[in-house]
């Protein structure tokens, strides 16, 4: 009886040491193959001994102009490569909006407020569920309108919360940087539900004075993924003009979507969406390189919504009342991981080393020719990056995603504490938990992050990161007042 | 006009809630004593009136809210809710569910308010009138409500359940609120006796003492803590001025306490409108001052029963009062030793059990200032008062040049309504008090 486990250890010991081995060899293929080159050429060249090294040289007979031709074409080549280059996108600081201690809602006074203003008691119970299992937390903020019993919302509750969470976080980013405001070039704000006009775009503009020739965009109705919609926008005309910078705001306004109805599918996103936003300055002028924080590596989008389940999935309709909300459908966790495994498929081969892309690729070949029953194999993704940040969509979200990728408890903390201090702040929520990792102390120089985000569509986008300069504790952020008590233990039913 | 159609003198109203600042914590818990238990059918119900100014006309309802977050963290029981522990004894848990805010304008201004006469119970418009339950898990204990006048003054009314604490507790938890207000920090020795747990489990059953008790045991109708009244209630309230109280306080009676007097005075005029009824039995109910008021919520009620071998309208009004003074025969005690039978589950009521005076006149009623504003005016009553009915002695508006011995008082009768009526005439028949229930409120403007 007691032997029968050792042969396993060792034989598990022995299957480590040598993915191991492989790991190492392929991934440092061209090195090892280019050393017996480079060993080879250097006994050569010993061996014949510098006189006939001179000798041979003159036996070429280069003269004046074959030796400048050379140097010329050599020059040319490297030039058109430098310029071809995409110019690096930097990011030199972002900051998000702490929301004030008085708009929180406690889970009591949610449940409460909830029974007031529904008289149906089923999606009272419905959504009391919601809150026990959701994953959110105490602390988490709603805008002062949704505080009444029922919610009043007005265009101007809409835009006054619009300016309270935009200006503090783009104010927060002034006093860390030392902005300019007549200093941006590129403005892209992004709020899929909240649309008026004049745009947020021109409510900044208004409020900081901009410059008239400046380049704004606003975004609206693409959903919780179009924080990294925004970057991917703001990256792209970062290409196109030189020596500028971009003001990116990621944010949802919460005031006018309260959904006053029963209908269950619509009730999640009154449970978890909450007030949130974040301000990010890109640039790509070289000067800024020096104190960036981030250099963005790639941004992958992938659409899924030419198949109709996928583009019917997280819908805005009416409901048989009359009332206005966004409808998920019950197949939303398996739509997102088949739109998570379509972006794994093109971001897999650009950040993957090599090892796992050929192990990836030997078993796909297997499955095709050999044995279509096969496991598929998922490419470890721990080994591309250091950290992930997943849009904190939900418990499940966060739970499917960890299942999916074989993350760790660690890998998807930041996402499930920002979930429970925050809430769904939807495309903002990915900069909270960039800033949690932050305010951890573990983002160090050279580490490598992941920011991955759903929405409506159905869309998932992807953006990799690579750290800069090592971020040193304590920073000044949303998480300061409360980081030493996290993490904390989220239980699987919040008792109410 | 009857109170009915007064109704739409108020309008827009707007119901909201304010919680705590930061998280009280997982489970914290607030024994409720056995006090806080006998008294939990009562509500107190209090409207402080303030004149349109420069302070009034700059407060919006955010800056009225504001300072109620760190009013809360200090004293989280407020926004807890009642629940039930194991052994069925109330106790309130400290969830942060919050207290209630309601909003509302009025289409008069408020000197005209102030001056309608009938509106004995004008205060009922300005104040919530809910009681805990028939939810008692989602029932806030304490609502406040913000009434703009069409002048620009304002109303702030607020109930609060007696369970909670006692007028003197809300009071003072009110004037912090006011402190906070004004941009006062608070007060660093404030504790909560949250800590007094209800005494050791009486496993022997308690005999209930012979001698007379100023509380009586109802049965409540459904989850509601209300105890229901079987005649009509109603209030009314009158000014007895500084001269009139000299005329009513001969020589003799310069030793006996002003509330006292008061009290015998309306105490003969009930029974004579009594006949048939017994009047020979009161309760005559105090609040404790806790040194350096350190602790903010609890009840502390110092009651006291009064016998008389025949009615009170055969004694005259020197031979009345002096016997109230002899006879303060100590029932607190007795009082909460009720309450550990059966765990809490027995419900009691105390003002108006027997006729009740309540000595209300150490409570600062006026102390709720808004940036120094001081409210011109204050109404105050109490709900769930039985049927024998209750006489609460308050402060009058404090005037600045003279002192608290010598000021007005303010009384407010919670009786059956047709005893009211006849009360007032008799009051001013014979005392020449209750004659001008206008409060005159003119007067007061000018001494702001």
């Amino acid at each position: 009886m007691p032997r029968a486990p050792l042969p396993e250890f060792s034989s598990s010991l022995r299957l480590k040491y040598v993915k191991l081995g492989y790991q190492h060899l392929v991934d440092n293929f061209v090195t090892f193959l280019s050393i017996p080159v480079m060993v080879a050429v250097g006994l050569e060249l010993v061996r014949r001994g510098p006189q006939e090294i001179v000798g041979l040289w003159r036996a070429l007979e280069l003269d004046v102009i074959h030796i400048l031709c050379s140097v010329f074409v050599i020059v040319f080549v490297a030039t058109v490569y430098f310029m071809s280059r995409p110019r690096p996108v930097y990011l030199v600081e972002y900051a998000c909006f702490k929301p004030p201690s008085n708009c929180r809602v406690p889970f009591s006074t949610f449940m409460e407020h909830t029974r007031l203003i529904n008289s149906d008691e089923k999606s009272v119970q419905f959504q009391m569920r919601i809150l026990e299992r959701s994953g959110l937390g105490e602390e988490t903020c709603l805008p002062p309108a949704n505080h009444y019993i029922p919610p009043h919302p007005t265009m101007e509750a809409s835009r006054a919360e619009a300016q309270l969470v935009i200006f503090s976080a783009i104010d927060d980013l002034i006093r860390k940087t030392g902005l300019k405001p007549k200093d941006i070039d590129i403005l892209v704000v992004n709020c899929s539900l909240f649309s008026p006009t004049p745009s947020l775009s021109a409510m900044i503009i208004n409020k900081y004075k901009l410059r008239s020739n400046i380049r704004s965009f606003n975004l609206s109705g693409m959903g919780c993924s179009a924080g990294l919609i925004s970057i991917d926008l703001a990256r792209d005309l970062l290409q196109v003009h030189p020596g500028s910078n971009a003001l990116v705001i990621s944010t949802e306004i919460i005031t006018p979507n309260f959904y006053a109805g029963n209908q269950r599918a619509m009730l999640l996103p009154n449970c978890l969406f909450r007030m949130g936003a974040a301000a990010i300055l890109l640039s790509n002028r070289r000067r800024d390189a020096g104190r960036a924080k981030y250099r963005l590596v790639h941004v992958v989008r992938t659409h899924k919504g030419a198949d109709d389940r996928a583009y019917r999935c997280v819908y805005e309709e009416e409901d048989a009342e009359g009332h206005t909300g966004i409808s998920l459908s019950k197949d939303l966790m398996a739509i997102a991981g088949e739109a998570l495994k379509s972006n794994i498929t093109t971001i897999g081969p650009l950040v993957l080393p090599m090892s796992e892309q050929l192990l990836f690729f030997l078993t796909l070949v297997a499955r095709k020719l050999i044995n279509p029953k096969r496991k598929p194999y998922i490419p470890d993704f721990k080994k591309a990056f250091e950290h992930f940040c997943i849009h904190a969509g939900g418990r499940a979200v966060i739970d499917e995603l960890q299942k999916n990728l074989e993350l760790s408890a660690e890998h998807v903390e930041a996402s499930r504490m920002t979930l429970h201090r925050f809430g769904n702040t939807s495309s903002s929520s990915l900069w909270y938990e960039l800033n949690y990792i932050e305010s951890k102390g573990r983002m160090r120089r050279g580490d490598r992050v992941w920011q991955i985000g759903f929405g409506s569509g159905f869309k998932c986008n992807s953006a990799v990161w690579k750290c800069m300069r090592t971020v040193k504790t304590p920073i000044d952020g949303p998480w300061s007042e409360c980081i030493h008590r996290y993490p904390v233990h989220i239980p699987e039913v919040v008792k109410l | 006009m009857g109170v009915e159609q007064e109704k739409t003198v108020i309008y827009d109203h707007r119901i909201s809630t304010v919680v705590p600042a930061t998280v009280t914590g997982n489970a914290v818990l607030h024994e409720l004593t056995n006090m806080d238990l006998i008294m939990k059918l009562h509500y107190l119900r209090a409207v402080y009136y303030f004149n349109q100014s420069e302070i009034t006309d700059g407060v919006t309802i955010a800056d009225l809210k504001n300072p109620m977050f760190l009013w809360l963290n200090i004293c989280y029981p407020m926004a807890g809710r009642i629940r039930r522990a194991e052994s069925g004894r109330p106790l309130i848990k400290c969830n942060d569910c919050g207290l209630r805010i309601i909003e509302a304008r009025c289409r008069r201004t408020l000197g005209e308010w102030l001056d309608v006469e009938s509106s004995s119970s004008r205060w009922r418009l300005l104040v919530p009138d809910k009681v805990l339950g028939p939810d008692l898990q989602f029932s806030p204990m304490v609502y406040m409500q913000f009434t703009r006048f069409k002048c620009g003054g304002m109303a702030i009314g607020y109930s609060w359940a007696h369970v909670l604490g006692d007028p003197m507790s809300a009071t003072n938890c009110i004037n912090l609120w006011g402190e906070l207000f004004s941009g006062n920090p608070p007060p660093k020795t404030l504790q909560l006796n949250n800590h007094q747990k209800k005494a050791e489990n009486a496993a022997t059953h308690v005999k209930v003492s012979p001698k007379p008790i100023p509380v009586k045991q109802v049965e409540l109708i459904g989850d509601g803590w209300l105890a229901p009244n079987t005649r009509k209630m109603a209030t009314n309230s009158f000014r007895i001025t500084e001269t009139k109280l000299k005329k009513i306080q001969p020589e003799q009676l310069k030793q006996v306490p002003t509330f006292v007097i008061i009290s015998a005075l309306i105490w003969k005029c009930l029974a004579k409108i009594r006949k048939s009824g017994e009047c020979k039995m009161a309760t005559i109910c105090g609040y404790l001052t806790l040194p350096k008021c350190s602790k903010i919520l609890n009840n502390t009620l110092k009651t006291s029963i009064v016998r008389l071998d025949s009615s009170a309208a055969n004694f005259g009004l020197l031979e009345l009062a002096t016997l109230i003074c002899k006879q303060e025969a100590e029932a607190s005690k007795s009082v909460e030793e009720l309450a550990d039978i059966e765990n809490g589950k027995s419900d009691f009521v105390l003002y108006g059990a027997n006729l009740t005076f309540v000595d209300m006149e150490g409570i600062n009623l006026y102390g709720l200032e808004l940036k120094g504003q001081k409210p011109v005016q204050v109404d105050y009553s109490i709900d769930g008062v039985g049927d024998e009915g209750a006489v609460l002695v308050l402060q009058g508006p404090q005037r600045t040049n003279e002192t608290s011995s010598n000021q007005e008082r303010i009384v407010m009768v919670i009786l059956p309504e047709d005893e009211i009526r006849q009360l007032c005439e008799l009051l001013t028949s014979e005392f020449g008090i209750a004659q001008d229930l206008k409060i005159n409120h003119k007067n007061s403007v000018t001494n702001m």
